[in-house]
């Protein structure tokens, strides 16, 4: 085996541990600025992981799959969601949210305690290096889900959607590290296709219904407004 | 053992004189960073010299507490600094006297007379100030003990000394909980030392005063006191991180003299490149509204307890 | 090469349609990329009900006898869904917008037809998110401020749901280690026996609540209504009929390789989550105020029909299942058909705004009344025998708790439909007409309730046998 092993390992914790962290400020920011910032440092931080695994395991597909993602969520996808969706959504400051920001935090808190109770059902394939990415890989998946549910504004849930999914792939390198380049490969594409069609979903959004926060529209409820 | 004497006098002395150093190089680093010339890095000497040398006028409302609240803030940061590891590895005379825990009590003994004094004087600001403290101080609180039972845990003693020895090879160091308590333990600082996002310490406006309130009845000795005491428990907040928590390079292995005064200098240099990073945070932030600051140490709470579970449940 | 060209037939109409080439092109290049993918998965159909094989590329386009039945009913559905557009879209005055909608129903065509035909799972998932991601401009194609907030509640719903089921598949790829099969559905099967419990359980779990997002089982289920009763009527077809059965279809292909391990019981958690959606779907029925939400909750309900039908388990139960997947297609659109037409009668999508269909509008009045009672289950009609068929099966595998309770929510779904579908239908004619002159329904919408109905009147009485053959052949494929 490799005889850098250890460091790698720790090294991959370190990256493990920034990625939770970022799942966490997702919930903690206030603002849109702050989401989308969050979202690029969880995004590096899933890239240097699965550099890490590719040179701990000798898997060089792997490195590919690292550089398109590189290429892909922390640059495009920010770029994107700056050009089709409006300026001044950008610009605003306060992300209104369903739950205060400590109540959100502490709920994040037990979601993340689950994640870790579940994982142990699934044995990573990397052995020892990936040992942490599956626990919190879940976890950055369930705080995700969560951040799509307690947000209501549009970006912060499509960040919510793909911080899901940094999270599913997350753990998915630990637990199939040689799945077939093809399959890894479209991962990252299908993100762009969604930023794209979501920013300019957004944008007509915008234009049609007057305001981005999502969460208030009701008017297709069976009681509710005409 | 009269050796082990010597040493821990020795790092009292450290605390002690190097404090007001620590603060002014921190105060003028942070004018610097903002294109001014700043005042000079001796500049909390003599500021202590001149208020020595004052008359100190009390308050006829204020008990036995206000007079006795300087003297225990001066030496609550002392007490501590017997305990932690400041110039050496290697436990001290006094060092199984407390633990850390031990240890944060006593700091927050001296916070607590602190907001007594405060109240004391029935000056309108006081109680504001000291109100808000005891608010930032009970929030921090959870994250304190947290950070304590992780490291502990991990390390297999709540003992200062022997918990310093954990973080020395490479894997352990990156090891995501202790990335984690790090960043804990410095939003903790920000916290209780009063600094940028919590508080701004050098504001003079007494209405959004939270740490500087303690010492604003004060005058003369007692406001010698105070203030040396303040600078005290920021280097000691400082050589609990870096000598506890981050790493214990610096410090004195071996227990002649010669080594113990190489430390000096080296631990100088740990807690220097501390005051940059300080310096960074403070400069790019802006101070809090106060309503956030729980937001603020929620986050410490959250990050501590991720650290908690990263570093306690693995496989 | 037959399976080539399905897949490109619509590629090509989509390209022609988003060329500018006047207004007739579009429409009629796509009906007839469709009539043609009609054809040539009709033979195909025959092909492997006879026996044969249709392969495409060896372990990633493969047809069994689920994957040709489920291929048949989306062209069969794309056809009649376009014939229905040609005239209901036509009132679409800007050429560019009509464009558009036309090249996204080819995407979306071609991404559902890939579905049955893909065996290799990431492709599988690749597949489904085109699906999601093609029809979100298809539902928003109305564009006012309730399309759009349909489109959004089911562009985040569904995508949500896609990205965890994502890290479902990847633990299935988990799976290939053991063994020596490639991974493909068939593959998953040969090897499951020897995987870990936790791994498959884990992978299922997460694909059914993934996916399940996608289908519109509930609690996931809030995006459906929306996003189909928004959409313009042929889109609700296609949705309804096919991209729900399409997708409930990967998670039915979970339950052998589960129950081929032996060690998960995956059946008692299908029949649970199936009756849930169908009970909570049949009660929220009573209090629909739309039609079409009342069609699109029937869907929820039809799907948890179909699940819980899948888990009874035993091959009289899985016969059911899939001949409730043909025949809630085949109705389903219809349904949304009516619906349409009725929309172009009336111009209102408020049931109590509407009363005496039947003098307003024969025709619209007579299809919304057929649809209803063929979806409610109604003797001598499609849907009837089917549901019959499972809950007969299921009485025989001695699962009573289970079948009474499905028989108990499909009776008051039954109710009400039937309920708020007599209100509409007979009663003085309200709103009125202006001037008494009945709006003039397109020649192609006709047309379409004409050749939608055949099938639903034809398979309550008939069943033609390489369909039976090929319905055996799906339910085997379902009980390994």
């Amino acid at each position: 085996m490799n005889a850098l092993m250890p460091v790698l390992a720790s090294l991959n914790g370190l990256a493990a541990g920034v990625f939770l962290l970022s799942a966490f400020g997702l919930l903690a920011t206030r603002q849109m600025q702050g989401c989308v910032r969050f979202f690029r440092l969880q995004s590096l931080a899933l890239v240097a992981s699965i550099a890490l695994i590719a040179v701990g395991l000798r898997v060089p597909d792997l490195l590919a799959v690292a550089l398109l993602d590189l290429a892909i969520k922390p640059l495009l996808i920010p770029w994107l969601l700056r050009r089709y969706v409006r300026e001044e959504l950008f610009r605003r400051r306060e992300i209104d949210q369903v739950l205060n920001i400590p109540s959100s935090l502490l709920i994040a808190l037990a979601l993340t305690i689950i994640a870790y109770f579940v994982a142990v059902i699934l044995p990573p394939a990397a052995g020892l290096m990936g040992a942490i990415n599956v626990p919190i890989g879940l976890a950055g998946l369930l705080l995700g889900a969560f951040t799509l549910a307690v947000r209501r504004e549009a970006v912060p849930q499509l960040i919510g959607i793909f911080a899901i999914e940094n999270g599913s792939l997350f753990a998915g390198i630990a637990i199939a590290p040689r799945l077939p380049l093809v399959a890894e490969m479209v991962f990252p594409f299908d993100m762009l296709i969604i930023a794209l069609v979501i920013g300019i979903l957004t944008r007509i959004t915008q234009e049609r219904v007057g305001t981005t926060e999502v969460g208030a529209l009701r008017s297709l409820r069976e009681g509710g407004a005409e | 053992m009269a050796r082990s004497i010597g040493f821990n006098l020795l790092q009292v002395l450290f605390v002690v004189a190097l404090a007001p150093l620590v603060s002014g190089v921190l105060a003028r680093l942070k004018e610097v960073v903002q294109s001014r010339r700043g005042p000079s890095i001796f500049q909390p000497y003599r500021d202590l010299r001149k208020f020595f040398s004052k008359d100190e006028i009390v308050s006829e409302q204020a008990s036995w507490i206000f007079r006795v609240t300087p003297y225990v803030v001066f030496v609550a940061p002392i007490f501590v600094t017997t305990l932690i590891p400041v110039l050496t590895s290697y436990p001290l005379f006094f060092a199984f006297m407390g633990d850390m825990l031990g240890g944060g009590f006593v700091l927050a003994l001296g916070g607590f007379f602190a907001t007594l004094a405060a109240v004391d004087t029935a000056n309108p600001y006081g109680p504001m100030g000291a109100s808000r403290t005891r608010m930032v101080g009970f929030l921090a609180e959870p994250v304190f003990m947290i950070v304590f039972f992780t490291v502990s845990f991990i390390a297999g003693s709540t003992i200062p000394y022997i918990v310093q020895e954990h973080w020395i090879t490479l894997s352990e160091f990156f090891a995501p909980s202790h990335v984690l308590l790090v960043i804990a333990f410095v939003m903790l600082i920000l916290a209780e030392a009063g600094r940028i996002p919590v508080d701004n310490p050098t504001g003079h406006f007494e209405l959004a005063m939270i740490d500087e309130s303690k010492s604003l009845e004060y005058s003369g000795t007692g406001m010698a006191l105070m203030k040396w005491g303040g600078y005290m428990k920021l280097l000691v907040l400082m050589c609990i991180l870096l000598n506890v928590l981050v790493s214990p390079w610096g410090l004195a292995q071996r227990q002649s003299v010669g080594d113990v005064l190489l430390a000096v200098p080296l631990v100088l240099f740990k807690i220097g490149l501390f005051v940059l990073v300080l310096v960074v945070i403070e400069s790019s932030l802006s101070k809090l509204r106060l309503f956030r600051v729980s937001e603020f140490l929620g986050a410490a709470f959250v990050t501590s307890v991720v650290a908690m579970i990263t570093g306690l449940l693995r496989f | 090469m037959t399976l080539f060209v399905i897949l490109a037939l619509p590629l090509v109409a989509a390209l022609v349609s988003w060329l500018p080439m006047g207004r007739r092109v579009a429409p009629s290049a796509t009906f007839l990329a469709a009539v043609g993918a009609v054809v040539l998965s009709g033979r195909a159909a025959l092909t492997v009900a006879a026996g044969g094989q249709v392969i495409g590329v060896a372990e990633w386009l493969e047809l069994d006898g689920l994957g040709a039945l489920v291929l048949l009913l989306v062209a069969i559905v794309a056809t009649t869904a376009a014939l229905f557009s040609v005239g209901y879209v036509a009132r679409e005055e800007d050429s560019r917008h009509l464009r558009r909608y036309y090249s996204n129903y080819n995407l979306f065509v071609f991404a559902t037809l890939a579905v049955p035909m893909l065996v290799e799972p990431a492709l599988v998932w690749t597949a489904v998110e085109l699906t999601t991601i093609f029809g979100i401009y298809l539902v928003a194609f109305d564009n006012t401020p309730e399309a759009v907030e349909a489109a959004w509640k089911y562009s985040i719903l569904t995508i949500m749901g896609g990205a965890m089921a994502l890290l479902g598949f990847i633990v299935l790829f988990r799976a290939t280690r053991f063994g020596d099969a490639p991974f493909t559905w068939a593959g998953l099967i040969k090897l499951a026996p020897r995987v870990p419990s936790g791994v498959l359980e884990a992978s299922f779990l997460l694909i059914l609540v993934g996916f399940g997002a996608k289908v519109g089982l509930v609690p996931l289920h809030t995006w459906l209504p929306d996003a189909h009763s928004q959409a313009p009527s042929p889109v609700c077809a296609l949705l309804s009929g096919v991209k729900t059965t399409v997708v409930l279809c990967v998670i039915l292909r979970m339950l052998p390789v589960l129950n081929a391990s032996g060690r998960v019981d995956v059946d008692r958690w299908a029949v649970v989550v199936g009756l849930i959606s169908v009970g909570i779907a049949a009660f929220l029925i009573l209090q629909v105020t739309d039609y079409k939400r009342l069609f699109a909750f029937s869907t929820v309900e039809h799907m948890g029909i179909i699940l819980t039908a899948a888990g009874l388990g035993g091959a009289a139960a899985h016969y059911g299942a899939v001949y409730q997947i043909v025949n809630h297609s085949l109705t389903k659109s219809f349904c949304f058909f009516a619906a349409g037409t009725t929309l172009l009668a009336v111009d209102t999508r408020q049931i109590a705004d509407i009363r005496g269909l039947i003098r307003t509008s024969p025709v619209a009045g007579t299809a919304l009344l057929f649809g209803g009672i063929a979806i409610a289950g109604a003797p001598p009609l499609a849907v009837f025998l089917s549901e019959f068929s499972i809950l007969r099966s299921g009485i025989a595998g001695q699962h009573y708790v289970a079948v009474g309770l499905l028989a108990a929510f499909i009776v008051v779904a039954f109710f009400g439909i039937l309920h708020h579908l007599n209100r509409m239908t007979f009663g003085r004619p309200e709103p009125a007409m202006d001037g008494g002159v009945p709006v003039k329904l397109p020649l192609s919408s006709i047309l379409t309730l004409i050749i939608a109905a055949a099938p639903i009147l034809i398979l309550g009485v008939y069943m033609p046998a390489p369909l039976h053959r090929l319905l055996k052949m799906a339910a085997e494929g379902l009980a390994k």
